[in-house]
């Protein structure tokens, strides 16, 4: 189809639209030229109609419409603001959360464990091992002093060490056995109590039952045997029985001693 | 009507939408104030209930809110909105399955209430009588011709919104105009 005649189907075409009077065929021809854009909806004066109906004003809602819109925002928003809060506790989100924390906490540890100071350790050791080296040197100059006072000192230092050396056992053991004041004599057994364990300490003991004098470390040595159980200070027992020297009461006490180890 | 600040109203209905889906559904307002008036439009060129119209345009925003999500900003705000609007009026009319008043009755009754002809008949006898040929059209007529009206003539958007071609939305617009200028024909020749 030429032009001319497609100009003249055209004009033909839209005569008849507007007359009212097309066929069924001439019908879809016209809406296929519409589809390709051959026919405008202003050649069939159908624009002016779409226009006129645009332009009749839309109707107003009334007020109602915009009470019961804001209504619903204010409850949206109330509910949005809950939901967030407790958005916080959801098991999805506390899931992730949980497991951020235990792997920060995981590499924190692991930081730390590689990280740990070990030269400290062993610096605060040897600073520990400096302090009671001091203690000592401190106690054994102390028992040096003609003051009992300062003696009884000596022997209590012993007491803040953890586990005192050969040389304070030794110088306690010579303080028991040698030391002019009772006092003194008898803190230092006392001093000695935690070591009985040792076989060489507990040997010792024994051995100063028969050097004592005083009643108080007789009987007090006399207890700590009976209190450790140790049978082999009843030959050293039974000589302070023997000696005329020892208080009546003390042999007694000593008596009463051997029984119960026998 | 609410007062809005200026630089509010500056803001594009997707700038907008985007603001509402992320959270800040205050900013549905500013949208409800834009629209309400277009889809009460559409709904009451649809049904002519006023009442029930206002519910359809707040079960739009309902949607809107309900839905904000799916809204990814690259599209029209409008013709997705319009698209939840078809979608709110068929779904009332499935669930109700109540037409429509007849329409010519309706608007003879009102033509026959010389209140209503003091109040709502103010507009010229023309615009009264395209109104009412476009309520005697069937519902998909007048559908396409309401979505024509309050789309600006967006025959692309429409075509998206009513899966069809922008020719396809074309031809459908004609065959409705050429039907609506029949009823309005008719109607001249009776009044």
């Amino acid at each position: 189809m030429n032009r001319f005649d497609m100009n003249t189907m055209k004009r033909d075409l839209i005569e008849k639209f507007r007359a009212g009077l097309l066929t069924q065929a001439e019908q879809h021809m016209l809406e296929s030229m519409i589809e390709k854009e051959e026919i405008t909806l202003e050649e069939l004066s159908l624009e002016n109609l779409q226009d006129k109906l645009i332009a009749i004003e839309p109707p107003v809602p009334s007020m109602d419409l915009d009470h019961k819109f804001y209504a619903m925002l204010a409850m949206q928003r109330k509910s949005t603001s809950s939901l967030n809060w407790w958005s916080q506790f959801k098991i999805p989100t506390l899931v992730p959360r949980f497991g951020l924390a235990a792997a920060t906490l995981l590499i924190g540890l692991a930081v730390g464990y590689f990280l740990r100071p070990t030269s400290d350790g062993a610096e605060m050791s040897k600073l520990s091992e400096e302090v009671t080296s001091l203690k000592e040197m401190m106690m054994l100059s102390l028992l040096e002093k003609e003051s009992a006072t300062d003696r009884l000192k000596a022997v209590s230092l012993t007491q803040d060490m953890d586990q005192a050396s050969q040389k304070v056992t030794a110088a306690l053991i010579q303080t028991l056995n040698h030391d002019d004041n009772v006092n003194v004599r008898l803190a230092a057994l006392d001093a000695l109590h935690p070591y009985v364990k040792d076989s060489s300490i507990r040997q010792e003991l024994i051995r100063s039952i028969a050097q004592q004098r005083s009643p108080l470390v007789q009987v007090a040595l006399a207890e700590l045997m009976v209190a450790i159980q140790e049978k082999s200070s009843v030959k050293e027992l039974k000589k302070l029985l023997d000696d005329k020297k020892t208080p009546r009461d003390v042999k007694k006490k000593i008596e009463q001693s051997i029984d119960v180890l026998i | 009507m609410k007062t809005l600040r200026p630089e509010l109203e500056a803001l594009s209905d997707n700038a907008l939408m985007v603001k509402v889906r992320d959270g800040d559904v205050d900013k549905l307002g500013l949208l409800f104030e834009r629209y309400k008036r277009p889809l009460y439009g559409f709904f009451y060129g649809m049904n002519k209930d006023a009442e029930l119209s206002e519910d359809l345009v707040q079960n739009v925003f309902v949607r809107i809110l309900k839905y904000r999500y799916l809204f990814r900003g690259d599209g029209d705000f409008r013709t997705w909105m319009f698209h939840i609007a078809r979608n709110v009026n068929h779904d009332h009319f499935r669930k109700n399955k109540i037409n429509a008043k007849d329409s010519l009755e309706s608007w003879e009754e009102r033509l026959g209430s010389t209140e209503n002809r003091s109040t709502q008949f103010q507009a010229e006898e023309e615009m009264q009588l395209l109104s009412m040929a476009m309520d005697q059209l069937p519902d998909d007529k007048r559908e396409i011709l309401l979505l024509s009206k309050y789309q600006e003539k967006k025959y692309k958007e429409i075509g998206e919104m009513l899966g069809c071609t922008e020719s396809a939305v074309k031809v459908k617009v004609f065959r409705a105009l050429q039907e609506l200028k029949e009823v309005y024909r008719k109607l001249e020749a009776k009044y």
